[in-house]
């Protein structure tokens, strides 16, 4: 898995996550409780995988400067 | 004061720091490597942010989950509404306005009157048979509550209404609809 595969994945999720949020809003106000929370948990699980990547990225980096 | 060690340390070639080389900033390769590192880095902490800013929606939902809205409220007499004419109640609780419509065709509708937009009351405008936010002028279908025209997109929500006799009973809300 390449440091283009990280970018990638961090990217989307950046998106993922505007839009989640968006959702996250809607359903609060139309009362739709457990869509709010699986919204939530997936954006939350989302950024997650943002660091994960991130020190993936930050690990491949190193290793091409070594 | 700064502290000249460290100052030392992050200004050497190869400082594994993300403001490095400040005094040697020909170093084209240096330089785009960890500007690049620096913009990966806010990029991952934006989506952080916006994941973690869906929780407190979350943690409120469950604080509100479990309240019913289905109590049953005598609103008001049917002899005193007639059609075309509307009037204001409270439901489910004193701090919900909603609106009574009587429309011509003899229907009663009931929704929520905070406009879905900016929370501006809701008014029922006789002529055009709909319902009128004059904030910034967002319109409401009288039937359905959906939003027709102007800012609001979202519905008002719906007063499940029971007559019974000469009364108009409120008996439960139903937020997303149609
Ligand atoms: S508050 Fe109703 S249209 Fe803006």
């Amino acid at each position: 898995m390449g440091k283009k595969t990280c970018w990638v994945a961090i990217l989307c999720s950046i998106f993922l996550n505007v839009v989640m949020l968006q959702w996250t809003i809607e359903a609060f106000f139309g009362k739709e409780f457990e869509h709010v929370y699986m919204y939530t948990i997936i954006a939350i699980a989302s950024s997650f995988i943002a660091l994960l990547f991130y020190g993936k990225w930050r690990k491949l980096d190193k290793h091409e400067r070594a | 004061m700064v502290d000249e060690k460290k100052n030392q340390k992050r200004n050497q070639r190869k400082a594994d720091d993300d403001m490095i080389n400040l005094v040697d900033n020909l170093n084209r390769s240096e330089d785009l490597r960890f500007n690049r590192r620096a913009f990966l880095k806010s990029a991952v902490g934006a989506s952080l942010t916006l994941g973690i800013a869906t929780l407190p929606f979350s943690i409120k939902a469950m604080m509100d989950d479990g309240e019913d809205d289905s109590e049953k409220l005598e609103i008001a007499k049917l002899s005193e509404l007639p059609k075309g004419e509307s009037m204001e109640f409270h439901y489910p609780t004193d701090s919900e306005p909603a609106l009574l419509v009587h429309t011509k065709n003899g229907e009663l509708k009931a929704y929520n009157n905070k406009c879905t937009h900016l929370q501006c009351p809701v008014f029922y405008e006789k002529k055009e048979e709909v319902l009128l936010c004059p904030c910034h002028r967002g319109f409401f279908n009288v039937n359905s509550g959906q939003p027709m025209a102007g800012p609001p997109q979202r519905e008002l929500p719906k007063i499940l209404l029971e007559v019974k006799g000469d009364v108009v009973y409120a008996v439960g809300r139903e937020v997303r609809h149609g």
